[in-house]
C-alpha cells in the first residue's frame, strides 16, 4: 500500500478530498471573497442542498440568517487575522439549517452543533477558511438528562413541607432562570397567580385542619394540570400559588388559567361560608405575559400578575384576569 | 474659502488624542484641535472655545462619554457630536441616535476621522 | 524589571481598551444584553507574583480557578490566558450561559461556553495588537483549565523566570460587576519586540513614522 507521500500530487488531492467528504462531521471551505468551494457529503445530506447549489456560491448567500452574527466574525478572524475561533452550542443555538433526516426538517428540529473556524493557508491564493460542524445532539440530550435528573434531586430541598409541591425558594430560583431564558431565545413568557377564595373563611370555619386538608387538595390538583418539564407549579405564600409558564403567550396562558380555574370548581370542595351561592371552593387567577417584543423586569411582570389577581377578585372571583406588564 | 474650523477631542488616551490631531492635522493643517482628558473637562473646553465638532471618546474614567456628551448636548443643542468606541453593540447605536449624536468605531483611522469632518467641510 | 514609558504605557492600555471593547460587542450580541469590558490598568510582575495575584488568598490552600488559554506565535509568540478569580467564574458562566452551576458541577457544555468567551476575549486583545502593528501571527485553538493559578501558568508553558504582561479587566453585564484578568507570557524577546512595537505607533501616531 502505497504511502501517501509518495502518491502523486493528483490522486494525493483525490485521496484527501475524498476523505474529507467521507468523515463524520459538517466540513465547509471558504475562499477569501467567501465563496464556498467545499461543501462535504455529510453538510449536503443534512443541509438538502447539492454541491451544484453551493459550489462557487457565495456563503451569506447560501445562509442569508448567518450574516452580521457570531459565525461571520469567526469568518473573519480567520480569513484576517488568521485566528482560529470556537462557537459553543450552549451559547449559539444551532446556527446553520442542519436536519437529522426528513422528520426533523418537517418538526423544524435542527442539529445541536458545535463549530470551529480555522484559516487555512492555499498556495498561491488568499488565505481560506473551513468550517467544522459537530453534531453534538447526544451529548446534549445526556447533559439534558443528567439535568433534569439533579432538578429533581434538588427539588427535595425546594419542595413547600405541606403540600410537597416547589416551595417560594423554588419559584424565585425558576423564575429568574426562566425570565433570563425568554430574554435569551425570544420566547414569550407567562406567570399565574393562583389564590384560593375565602380562604381565611374557609379556616375559621372548618379549623386550621381541614384548611390544611384544602390546600393539599387544590395544590395536587393544579400541580396535576402541568404538561411540560419547564413549567413549575409553587406555593407562594399561604394560600396563594404560583404557575411558571415559558414560551406561553398570552393566549396559551389565558386558557390554562381557565382551565385550572374550572378545575378547581369541579373539585367541588364544600365551603359553607364562600360568600356565594356557589357554597364550594373556588380560585382566583391573575395572569401576567412578558411579549417577546416586550421584554421588563422581573418585578414588573410579578406585579402585573399580583395587579391581575386583585382585579379578578375585585370583581368578583372565582374568574381570571390578565395584565400586561 | 472654507473657515479654519476647531474640533475638541476628548479621550482620557494621551496617544488617542495625539493620533486623532495627527490625523485631522493632515486634512486640514489650519484647523484648531483643543484636547480635553475627562468628561469634565470637555465641558469646560466646549464653553472656551465653542468647537465646531466634538469627538468624545465613550470609556472613560469619572463622568464617562455618554454623560458628557449628554450634558453637552443640553448646554449646547446644536453642536455637533460624535462618539467614539470599541464596543459598538445595539443599546450604544439606539444611545446615540436618541441623543441625536453620531458615532464613530475605534479604531480612529485617517479615513474615519475624514468621514467625521466631511461635513464640517461643506458648511 | 520590565518598565515601559507612561506614553507607552497609554498606548498599550488603548490598543487593549479598544480589544476588549470589540470582545464585548461580539458578547452582547450573545447574550442580547448590553455588556461592557475596559482594561484600568496593565502592568509587568514576574510569574511568581502573577500567580499570587489571582485567588492565592490563603497560600496554605490557594483557591482554584477557571482559565482560558491560547497560544500565539509569528511575529512574536506568547502565551495567552483569561482567568477569572474563583468566586467570580461560575458567575461568568451563569450570565453568559443563563443557567445557575456551582463551578464543581461546571458540565462539559459550560466547558465549552467559556471557552468560547475566552476565545473571544483573547482573539480580539491580540488581533488588535497585530492590526495596530501590522504583524501577522497564528493563534491555537482555546484549551480549558481549572486549577490554581500557579497550577495553570505552569501548564501554559511559562518558566519561573518568565515575564507576565497582566491586564485587569472590567467586565460588566446585566449590572454585575466583575473583575478578571488576561495574563500574556513572554519572554525577553517578546518584550522587546513589544516595546518597539509600541515606539513604532506612537512614532506613527505623532506623525514622525
Amino acid at each position: 500500500m502505497a504511502a501517501m507521500h509518495t502518491l502523486p500530487a493528483g490522486d494525493r488531492l483525490h485521496l484527501l478530498h475524498s476523505v474529507l467528504c467521507a468523515v463524520n462531521i459538517g466540513a465547509v471551505v471558504l475562499d477569501g471573497d467567501r465563496r464556498i468551494v467545499l461543501w462535504n457529503a455529510w453538510m449536503i445530506k443534512h443541509s438538502g442542498l447539492n454541491n451544484d447549489k453551493v459550489i462557487g456560491a457565495d456563503f451569506f448567500a447560501t445562509c442569508p440568517g448567518l450574516r452580521g452574527g457570531r459565525v461571520d466574525a469567526a469568518i473573519q478572524q480567520a480569513l484576517y487575522n488568521n485566528f482560529p475561533s470556537v462557537l459553543s452550542q450552549s451559547l449559539n443555538k444551532s446556527p446553520f439549517a442542519l436536519h437529522a433526516n426528513a422528520l426533523a426538517v418537517a418538526r423544524n428540529e435542527r442539529i445541536q452543533q458545535a463549530v470551529e473556524v480555522t484559516p487555512i493557508a492555499v498556495e498561491g491564493a488568499p488565505r481560506h477558511c473551513l468550517i467544522q460542524i459537530t453534531d453534538v445532539s447526544i451529548a446534549v440530550a445526556r447533559e439534558k438528562l443528567l439535568r433534569e435528573q439533579t432538578m429533581v434531586l434538588r427539588s427535595q430541598t425546594f419542595s413547600d413541607g405541606l403540600t410537597g409541591i416547589a416551595n417560594r425558594r423554588h419559584f424565585d430560583v425558576a423564575m429568574e432562570k426562566e425570565h433570563r431564558r425568554a430574554k435569551r431565545g425570544g420566547t414569550p413568557l407567562s406567570l399565574l397567580m393562583i389564590d384560593i377564595d375565602h380562604f381565611k373563611a374557609y379556616n375559621d370555619h372548618y379549623g386550621h385542619q381541614k384548611g390544611d386538608q384544602c390546600l393539599i387538595q387544590v395544590a395536587a390538583a393544579l400541580a396535576g394540570m402541568l404538561k411540560r418539564p419547564c413549567d413549575l407549579m409553587a406555593r407562594y405564600g399561604g394560600e396563594e400559588f404560583a404557575m411558571i409558564l415559558p414560551e406561553t403567550d398570552v393566549e396559551q396562558a389565558t386558557l390554562m388559567a381557565e382551565t385550572i380555574r374550572a378545575r378547581a370548581h369541579e373539585l367541588a370542595i364544600p365551603h359553607e361560608r364562600s360568600g356565594t351561592d356557589l357554597r364550594q371552593v373556588t380560585v382566583s387567577i391573575g395572569i401576567a405575559t412578558q411579549k417577546v417584543e416586550t421584554p421588563v423586569d422581573l418585578e414588573a411582570l410579578i406585579g402585573a400578575a399580583d395587579r391581575a389577581l386583585y382585579q379578578a377578585k375585585r370583581a368578583g372571583r372565582n374568574r381570571i384576569a390578565a395584565l400586561l406588564p | 474659502m472654507m473657515q479654519a474650523k476647531t474640533v475638541l477631542i476628548v479621550d482620557d488616551s494621551r496617544v488617542s488624542r495625539m493620533m486623532a490631531r495627527q490625523y485631522i492635522g493632515g486634512l486640514h493643517a489650519d484647523w484648531t484641535v483643543v484636547e480635553a482628558a475627562t468628561g469634565e473637562e470637555s465641558l469646560l473646553k466646549a464653553r472656551e472655545v465653542a468647537p465646531d465638532l466634538v469627538l468624545m471618546d465613550v470609556n472613560m474614567p469619572g463622568m464617562g462619554g455618554i454623560a458628557a456628551a449628554e450634558l453637552l448636548r443640553q448646554e449646547f443643542p446644536a453642536m455637533p457630536i460624535s462618539l467614539l468606541t470599541a464596543n459598538v453593540q445595539t443599546a450604544t447605536r439606539e444611545r446615540a441616535a436618541a441623543m441625536g449624536v453620531g458615532f464613530v468605531e475605534k479604531p480612529i483611522t485617517e479615513a474615519r476621522i475624514a468621514l467625521l469632518l466631511s461635513p464640517l467641510e461643506a458648511a | 524589571m520590565f518598565n515601559l514609558t507612561e506614553l507607552e504605557n497609554d498606548a498599550l492600555i488603548e490598543i487593549f481598551n479598544i480589544g476588549v471593547g470589540q470582545a464585548a460587542a461580539s458578547m452582547s450580541a450573545i447574550v442580547h444584553e448590553a455588556v461592557h469590558m475596559s482594561v484600568p490598568s496593565i502592568s509587568f510582575i514576574p510569574r511568581a507574583e502573577a500567580a499570587r495575584l489571582l485567588g492565592a488568598r490563603d497560600a496554605a490552600e490557594p483557591e482554584r480557578i477557571c482559565g482560558i488559554s491560547q497560544h500565539y506565535q509569528g511575529a512574536f509568540e506568547t502565551e495567552a490566558i483569561l482567568m477569572f478569580p474563583e468566586d467570580k467564574s461560575l458567575e461568568i458562566v451563569r450570565l453568559m450561559v443563563g443557567e445557575s452551576v456551582p463551578l464543581k458541577e461546571l458540565t462539559e457544555m459550560e466547558q465549552e461556553a467559556m471557552c468560547e468567551i475566552g476565545n473571544i476575549i483573547l482573539n480580539s486583545c491580540v488581533g488588535t495588537l497585530a492590526n495596530i502593528f501590522q504583524h501577522e501571527l497564528e493563534g491555537s485553538l482555546p484549551q480549558y483549565h481549572l486549577g490554581t493559578s500557579d497550577e495553570i501558568l505552569t501548564a501554559t508553558g511559562s518558566g519561573a523566570d518568565t515575564v507576565v504582561l497582566m491586564l485587569h479587566i472590567d467586565f460588566l453585564l446585566e449590572k454585575h460587576q466583575i473583575h478578571g484578568y488576561v495574563a500574556f507570557v513572554l519572554d525577553i524577546t517578546a518584550l522587546h519586540d513589544l516595546k518597539d512595537q509600541i515606539n513604532l505607533y506612537i512614532a506613527r501616531a505623532m506623525g514622525q513614522a
